[in-house]
């Protein structure tokens, strides 16, 4: 039974451990009680006083004076709210605050929104009776950065940006600084904004009440006609977004909602303030077809590109098949949208030539994991890092490449939950982890095979698991324990001791939880990786409870939702195998059309039947290979080798410039869609202003196509084509757009709309669980190169920029992060006569960069690693064709190369490329 | 306070302490410098702006503190005494005026005229005699009356590392439970001011299910005009430390910090002596007297801030954290240093300890009144005619304090200020209605905190005297909570202006800003400046009236 406590002597229920604010709040409303320091995701302060209540332990006892918001409510507490004595008290102590700042609110840009200016209403301040004293009103503005600003003469000191920087992003930019009256706020050492170490997650700006922290955007002012709720555009962390507009389809910022589930009021600097490239002057406006004489793009209408397009495509159907034709979809884009593009390949083309982004990401995870557990998406949610013990991050660095959930990782790792890294590079998360395994790149497989050996041999098994949930571990048994640990010690280059500490920590925990990401699938054997990573959760019993599971950090916003649609070539909408008949019969009658039942290229396979003129047109929506693919000269082969070249863009990517018709698209702010991130959870994306004059939404223009090519398909909204999808992919069969609500669903959604947050409970999708020993291959990358090429490059992302960059570096984030630069150990930049900041020539088998050196000592000697953000380097032209073996996953993380200083002193301009060969 | 902070601290644990490499790594100049603050942040995973934010709280670690050589006391009875113009004007005959400091209180309140030079305090005729102590770093101890009336314990005989292990072999022969039950039974009640139960503190600390607790001895003792715990870590020193190791015995923590202010290097001294011949005894460490008890203690020098006495800022400190007031719950007992269970007690509850244990819980409540048993050490100022240290019953009349033991006052005195800044101001009137205990003191309306005796001179004026328990309190807070960092202020400046300008104090507004920091302050600080300032408007009406419009 609950207990009950009052309010103002009238009786409520309340759960233990509740504080008496939140109670009130709860019980009354959420302004019931005035306060200026609390925020609903930091931890009670207590520095305010404005919330005081009285309380006493019986009605009309004797009562005492409490903050509310730091004391927890006990049975039969009388709470009252709004006594003389506690209104003089509030009213007495935002008097005092006023005396320290400034009276200006007319002209301040939170007007009309600033909590001090409400409370001060609320309690009543009419006049500031002091005499003039001293006052901290002459502080210099800070406009030092791209985004954040300060102005702390408006600061009351509540310490809530203080707070967010410390419980949120976990950042340690800002401090109090000084003691009693003097306190106030620094930004490292008494820095501005730009030149400290803040990562512009904007925390600080959200949290402060007033205008004191605060942004280029002006988030907090309420200047602005409306609010749209969508979800973010860039990582698969799947944040919900609050964009203003100012109702003439002017963005004017980005706020992250507290109640959100995904972010709970928290994003990077990414979603929160990179959204500018949605009315860049770059962006594409006009279709265009290129002249194929002058090589020039021609803006065209949408009737003649189109008109151009199906041509091209009955052509080369009819005079070569339609498997001469291929799609590559986009992980960017809504499910919506993927499912149309690869319907439109399979039942309008009539080809299983699709594929999407996951192929050069996760595609390694999705098979590893279908094969092992059945499903290829995350076991678990997130918010399960409140129930786990421990926590082990494998070839991922989500502080980076998904911010909102490293910032959470990296709460846990601080707060001492047992952590453990297995990362060729010291990445920011390994400097607090209890383990750093620093591996060496490409060597997952020997890791994972010792990590076994010692759950097994020290006797760490989760027999009843085993027993109960699994097959084929008395195979794996038997060739773990035959494994030669002493030449696995030596491959890793990872003391096995460690290894074993590491080990029995993972094996020892109650609930453990694992992540991944592109560092264990971009191998040739990515994944024999996943497979073994599947091993060491079921061997310990790691999967279907709580704070548990293989958590695959999805790269892209939708790559997940791609992958779900159907945008593979063996897989159709629903991972549906598109060889099986009963399958294809399913499809051909949803459909109405023949489907293929023969599986198609996978994306390096198109860039091959390209070269090799089996294919003659490929389709690609919102996807810059030329950049991001591995080894760029094969690629842009192959993008010059086919007669069309269709480019669904934002802007004239690296690949764009290759193509034959440019059709603009329309960027998520524009368009309407449901994007699954990689906890499986379905969200809305809502439209915030209409798209760019010129462009369309890219479903739209898909379905254009499909009815000029004579398939009828009804123009595009999210809930009709939503509708088709629940009726074709089992595990969206309760999935309905009107009841998604704000913060989605988590798939597999039954018919009765309820979600799922966690999988394999009783069983697994496959029924039982399968072990399977994998032995260690080294890459064939580093067999046949080593020798003259001796160091390892391996690539990475950085915290400002998105792949390609082609959003982020049309936004404030290039001025924080300008140039890909290559991560180079103290050691070997002196052995190489390599400076920091240096230029270096990179050269591999495939050709060479130059690139701008950063010594540091993250990286161990022998390894080099860097980004592919800028086409101004281009990297991408010295990583391998190697892939791996079984999902043909690129292996960019294991990239034979030599070095040295470079004899040019600048980078290339971007988009010129010199022949290497 | 950051819990992530906290946590990082603690990884780092006692041995490689944050605090006290900050005070290390600031011995040279006075203040820690940029580049010293990066590498101290990469080393303990933490921001520049923590370790900058943390060197900016501390008196002696902060930019200002940078070139100091010589600190000149401030406190409330070296002011009253009217004593350090003169030492200030002997000090800067020889000194720049930027290597001269000020530190509040050198706890040398018997005989004033104090100042502080490379690590020893100076007092009395010591100024005369600067030439000698810049030129020889002379040492010349401080000498003052220590009595006892009624029982003899704090201040009895307890010497030795012998004494130590007597008592500790004796704790350890009853079993923890068994002394837990000696000191419940003892009902001695915290010496810090607030009169919390000792033994229940120490019960909810050894209930809580962890291998990792500590024992905080707060030796932070910064109320001007109190010198006990100064008295008893430079005289005393195996006492207390015995009180440490029997509170780890009875909770279950294996680490000690003991907590010393910077002002008094004395007790730092002594007691790091003592804690060295425990460890080469082996009565220190692991395995103590061949039992399952290990007792490591470390002792830890304050950077100079009086909040550090404020436990909850004192964890904070020892953290390596800017020295901010927790919100309680949690309280230390559950989540203390490096969000571990925690005691705090301090040096004088300590040193109560041992002796219990010595004796019994049963002779200790036998002394004293029934809600204030044991002993109290009083401090008396040199407005006395026999300054010093003096061991009283509880209960023992402050009529009989004052007249009797301190033989009155050389010249008049007409309040004193008694438990420190935050305590009650007692006009000579009252003194026959109070006896030395808690309840007393309370029910008179007035608080007997540390038990310092401040005299308030007859001609000194009582406006200047609250304008500068103002101004200790806005020196001193933490910033924290809005009423003490706002409100010590602007009462500040009323009081000042209503000296030096043609202003009137408005009463009402005067009574809002007290009512306000007594209601709303977060710990004692600005919580506890309202009483003795309520005090003065009660009882000394007449002197403060024309201040008032």
């Amino acid at each position: 039974m609950s207990k009950i406590a009052y309010i103002n002597d009238e009786p409520f229920p309340f759960e233990e451990g509740v504080t008496i604010l939140n109670f009130v709040k709860e019980n009354k409303n959420k302004r019931a009680i005035p306060t200026l320091c609390d925020a609903p995701n930091l931890d009670p302060f207590g520095s305010c006083r404005v919330c005081s209540v009285e309380v006493a332990l019986q009605q009309g006892g004797k009562t005492k004076t409490m903050a509310s918001c730091h004391t927890p409510l006990t049975e039969g507490m009388y709470v009252y709210t709004d006594t003389p004595s506690v209104k003089k008290l509030r009213k007495n102590i935002v008097e005092l605050v006023l005396t320290d700042h400034p009276l200006d609110c007319l002209t301040c840009e939170v007007n009309g929104n600033c909590e001090l200016q409400t409370v001060a209403a609320e309690v009543g301040i009419r006049e500031v009776r002091y005499p003039e004293g001293k006052t901290h009103l002459d502080r210099h503005k800070d406009h030092s950065h791209p985004y954040m600003t300060s102005d702390l003469s408006k600061c009351i000191n509540c310490y809530r940006c203080v707070r967010a920087c410390d419980e949120v992003q976990g950042q340690f930019v800002l401090t109090m600084a000084g003691r009693g009256f003097d306190s106030h706020i620094a930004k490292g050492i008494e820095q501005t904004f730009f030149e400290s170490d803040c990562v512009s997650c904007g925390a600080c700006a959200q949290a402060c009440p007033t205008s004191a922290i605060s942004d280029v955007f002006q988030s907090k002012s309420i200047a602005k006609a409306k609010t749209t709720r969508t979800i973010c555009t860039y990582c698969g962390v799947g944040c919900n977004l609050e964009v203003a507009t100012d109702g003439s389809n002017e963005i004017l910022s980005i706020r992250a909602p507290y109640e959100a589930e995904a972010n709970g009021g928290h994003t990077c600097l990414k979603g929160r303030y990179a959204f500018k490239f949605y009315n860049h002057p770059d962006r594409l406006r006009s279709p265009m077809i290129k002249n194929k004489k002058t090589g020039e793009f021609v803006e065209v209408s949408w009737d003649e590109a189109y008109t151009y397009i199906t041509n091209e495509l009955n052509r080369i159907k009819s005079t070569s098949g339609p498997d001469a034709i291929a799609g590559i979809s986009s992980a960017r884009t809504p499910n919506e949208e993927n499912y149309l593009m690869q319907k439109f390949i399979r039942a309008v083309v009539g080809t299983n030539n699709i594929d999407c982004c996951a192929r050069v990401c996760h595609s390694p995870t999705a098979l590893g994991m279908q094969r092992a557990f059945g499903t290829g998406a995350a076991t678990n949610s997130i918010h399960d890092l409140e129930y786990t013990d421990c926590i082990l991050v494998i070839g991922a660095n989500p502080t980076d490449a998904h911010p909102v959930t490293g910032a959470k990782i990296k709460q846990k790792f601080m707060k001492g939950v047992t952590s453990i890294v297995i990362d060729p590079r010291r990445i920011e998360l390994a400097k607090y982890a209890t383990y750093h395994l620093q591996l060496r790149p490409g060597t997952n497989v020997a890791m994972l095979n010792m990590m076994l050996y010692y759950v097994i041999t020290d006797g760490l098994v989760d027999e009843n698991f085993v027993k109960n949930r699994t097959e084929g571990f008395e195979e794996l048994k038997e060739e773990i324990l035959r494994i030669d640990i002493d030449a696995l010690e030596a491959i890793t280059g990872v003391d096995r001791n460690l290894v074993r500490e590491a080990t029995r920590a993972y094996a020892t925990a109650k609930a453990a939880m694992e992540f991944h990401g592109l560092g264990v699938t971009e191998h040739s054997q990515g994944t024999f990786a996943i497979q073994l990573i599947a091993d060491l959760a079921m061997i310990t019993g790691n999967i279907g409870k709580p704070g548990a599971g293989v958590n695959p950090l999805r790269g892209q916003n939708n790559v997940q939702g791609a992958a779900d649609m159907g945008a593979q070539p063996h897989q159709g909408a629903g991972y549906l195998d598109v060889t099986d008949p009963e399958v294809n019969h399913r499809y051909n009658t949803f459909y109405k059309r023949e489907v293929p039942s023969h599986i198609g290229y996978k994306i390096p396979e198109m860039f091959d039947a390209a070269i090799n003129g089996d294919l003659k047109a490929l389709w690609i929506i919102g996807e810059d290979v030329v950049q991001t693919d591995p080894n760029t000269n094969k690629v842009i082969k192959a993008m010059n080798s086919v007669d069309l070249l269709v480019v669904q863009e934002l802007f004239m990517t690296e690949t764009a410039k290759h193509a034959t018709v440019i059709l603009p698209g329309a960027s998520f702010l524009e368009k309407e869609g449901t994007f699954t991130n990689g906890e499986r959870r379905i969200q809305r994306v809502n439209r915030v202003v209409e798209p760019l004059p010129g462009t369309k939404p890219d479903g739209q223009i898909i379905v254009d196509i499909m009815n000029r090519m004579g398939y009828e398909q009804p123009d595009y909204t999210a809930a009709g084509v939503l509708e088709e999808v629940s009726q074709i992919v089992p595990f969206f069969a309760g999935v309905k757009w009107e009841e998604l609500g704000d913060n989605g669903k988590q798939w597999p959604v039954k018919p009765d709309g309820t979600d799922t947050k966690m999988l394999h409970t009783d069983s697994f999708k496959r029924g039982l669980g399968l072990f399977t020993y994998f032995p260690f291959q080294e890459s064939k990358e580093i067999i046949t190169y080593q020798k003259d090429y001796p160091y390892i490059i391996t690539t990475n992302r950085e915290l400002e920029h998105y792949n390609c960059g082609a959003m982020t570096r049309r936004t404030g984030n290039v001025e924080i992060l300008t140039e890909d630069v290559l991560m180079i150990n103290p050691d070997d930049a002196a052995k190489e006569g390599i400076a920091d900041g240096d230029m270096v020539c990179v050269e591999s088998p495939r050709g060479k960069v130059d690139i701008k050196a950063f010594v540091t000592d993250e990286m161990k000697p022998g390894i080099l690693s860097s980004t592919f953000h800028f086409p101004e380097v281009m990297l991408n032209i010295i990583t391998s064709d190697e892939h791996c073996s079984e999902a043909l996953c690129p292996e960019y993380k294991v990239v034979s190369c030599r070095i040295r200083k470079a004899r040019k002193t600048h980078l290339r301009k971007a988009g010129e490329l010199e022949e290497v060969h | 306070m950051s819990k992530n902070l906290s946590k990082l601290s603690g990884r780092k644990g006692l041995e490689n302490n944050l605090f006290d490499r900050l005070g290390s790594e600031a011995a040279e100049t006075g203040t820690i410098e940029r580049s010293t603050a990066k590498e101290l942040a990469d080393e303990y995973l933490m921001g520049k702006a923590n370790i900058y934010g943390v060197t900016t709280f501390y008196d002696f670690l902060k930019p200002e503190n940078k070139g100091k050589e010589i600190y000149v006391c401030n406190g409330s009875t070296c002011l009253l005494a009217g004593t350090q113009d003169d030492v200030y004007h002997k000090i800067s005959e020889k000194f720049n005026a930027d290597q001269i400091g000020h530190m509040c209180c050198l706890g040398r309140c018997h005989e004033n005229s104090s100042f502080h030079y490379k690590g020893r305090n100076y007092s009395g005729d010591s100024i005369n005699k600067l030439d000698e102590i810049v030129r020889n770093r002379s040492i010349f101890n401080d000498d003052y009356h220590v009595e006892y009336y009624g029982e003899q314990i704090l201040t009895g005989l307890f010497k030795g590392p012998e004494a130590v292990r007597d008592v500790m072999r004796k704790a350890i022969n009853m079993s923890s439970l068994q002394c837990l039950e000696e000191i419940k039974t003892s009902n001695v009640r915290g010496r810090g001011g607030a009169g919390f139960p000792a033994g229940f503190k120490l019960d909810s600390c050894r209930k809580e299910q962890d291998d990792e607790k500590y024992i905080v001895c707060n030796a932070d003792e910064g109320d001007p005009g109190a010198f006990s715990d100064r008295y008893l870590l430079e005289h005393q020193p195996w006492s207390v430390i015995a009180g440490m190791m029997i509170a780890g015995f009875i909770t279950g923590a294996r680490w000690g910090v003991l907590y010393i202010r910077a002002e008094y290097p004395e007790c730092i001294r002594v007691c790091e002596n003592a804690v060295r011949d425990l460890v080469n005894l082996g009565l220190l460490g692991e395995r103590i007297l061949d039992s399952d008890f290990s007792f490591k203690l470390k002792v830890i020098k304050a950077k100079g801030a009086y909040i550090c006495g404020e436990e909850t800022s004192l964890l904070s400190s020892i953290e390596g954290q800017r020295a901010e007031v927790r919100v309680r719950p949690p309280y230390p007992t559950q989540k203390g240093l490096f969000q571990k269970p925690t005691v705090v007690n301090n040096v004088e509850t300590l040193a109560a300890y041992t002796h219990i244990i010595n004796k019994g819980g049963s002779w200790y409540r036998s002394i004293g009144t029934e809600k204030s048993s044991g002993t109290k050490l009083v401090s008396l100022d040199s407005f006395f005619n026999r300054p010093g240290m003096y061991e009283v019953n509880m209960g023992t009349p402050l009529s009989y304090v004052i007249n009797e033991l301190g033989g009155g006052f050389k010249t008049p005195v007409k309040a004193m200020h008694i438990g420190g800044p935050l305590g009650g101001l007692v006009p000579l009137g009252e003194i026959d209605k109070i006896n030395m205990s808690f309840e007393s003191f309370s029910e008179n309306g007035f608080l007997m905190g540390h038990a310092s005796v401040v005299s308030i001179p007859q001609d000194f004026p009582l406006i200047k005297y609250l304008e500068h328990l103002f101004e200790f309190t806005a020196a001193e807070s933490c910033g924290k909570c809005f009423p003490c960092r706002l409100g010590s202020v602007r009462g500040m400046e009323m009081l000042r202006k209503s000296q030096n300008e043609d202003y009137k104090m408005d009463l009402e507004l005067f009574t809002d800003l007290l009512n306000t920091m007594e209601q709303g302050s977060l710990c004692a600080l600005g919580g506890g400046l309202p009483l003795p300032v309520k005090n003065a408007l009660a009882h000394f009406e007449d002197e403060l009236k024309p201040y008032f419009g």
